[in-house]
């Protein structure tokens, strides 16, 4: 419904944050991880976001933001000394996952303050709403 | 005094159209059961919204809580209305001939 198009574009943001501390959750999960389907080390995820908008006539054509794509970290993997792991190559060394615990975190306050401000935005909408309603009481 | 003015004035055939409503328009308890019935919907669809999370269908909580709101917003508008028309009718009704 038109009447409730905040809702929607606020919405969206709620699900992209969302899956953006799923990616986290992944690359925090798999921050030692060496085997992979791929092949080689873990690579670190990152969310790729894109504005969506709608071919409507109305002068605002908003429909929030949507997930482009979710893309590999181009950066090398860490490798540590370790000759005993099974996954060693030849001079002793482990490729390890390229993820920072720190950017993570960084990522993570991100996504969850981008999270709450969202849910301002919908609240917002909600008391105004509530204020129009309120016209022409009392 | 003229109550459409405001109307008039964003619009000069808003008299017209009006005089051609009040001639066709389809009865009062109709438009109300209509509102109504689009309040009514917005409830189902929250309803469905609900069970559609329990049984793991959607996968975001927010989903959820916003088609509630929106259901819960709307219901409060046809409260809002219900209340005047229902002040309309009573004035109306009162009125000494």
């Amino acid at each position: 419904m038109e009447m409730f198009r905040s809702f929607k574009i606020s919405g969206s943001a709620l699900a992209a944050e969302k899956l953006r501390v799923d990616l986290v959750a992944g690359n925090l999960a798999n921050m030692h991880t060496t085997r992979t389907a791929a092949g080689g080390a873990y690579r670190r995820k990152t969310i790729v976001f894109a504005e969506s908008y709608s071919k409507a006539r109305s002068a605002f054509a908003g429909k929030g933001v949507r997930v482009a794509s979710i893309v590999d970290d181009p950066n090398p993997s860490r490798l540590e000394y370790d000759p005993e792991h099974p996954d060693a190559n030849e001079e002793g060394f482990v490729p390890y996952p390229n993820i920072n615990l720190a950017k993570e975190m960084t990522d993570l306050i991100t996504a969850s303050r981008s999270y709450e401000a969202n849910t301002t935005a919908i609240n917002t909408f909600k008391s105004l709403y509530l204020k129009a309603l309120e016209i022409g009481r009392g | 005094m003229n109550l459409y003015s405001g109307a008039i004035f964003s619009n000069p055939n808003a008299s017209l159209r009006i005089e051609k409503k009040e001639t066709q328009s389809p009865k009062f308890n109709e438009h109300f059961k209509d509102f109504l019935d689009s309040a009514n919907r917005q409830q189902l669809q929250a309803d469905k919204a609900v069970s559609a999370f329990l049984n793991g269908e959607i996968e975001d909580v927010h989903q959820v809580m916003i088609v509630t709101e929106e259901a819960r917003l709307s219901l409060q508008l046809a409260v809002q209305v219900t209340n005047k028309m229902i002040e309309a009718y009573k004035d109306i009704s009162r009125m000494q001939l």
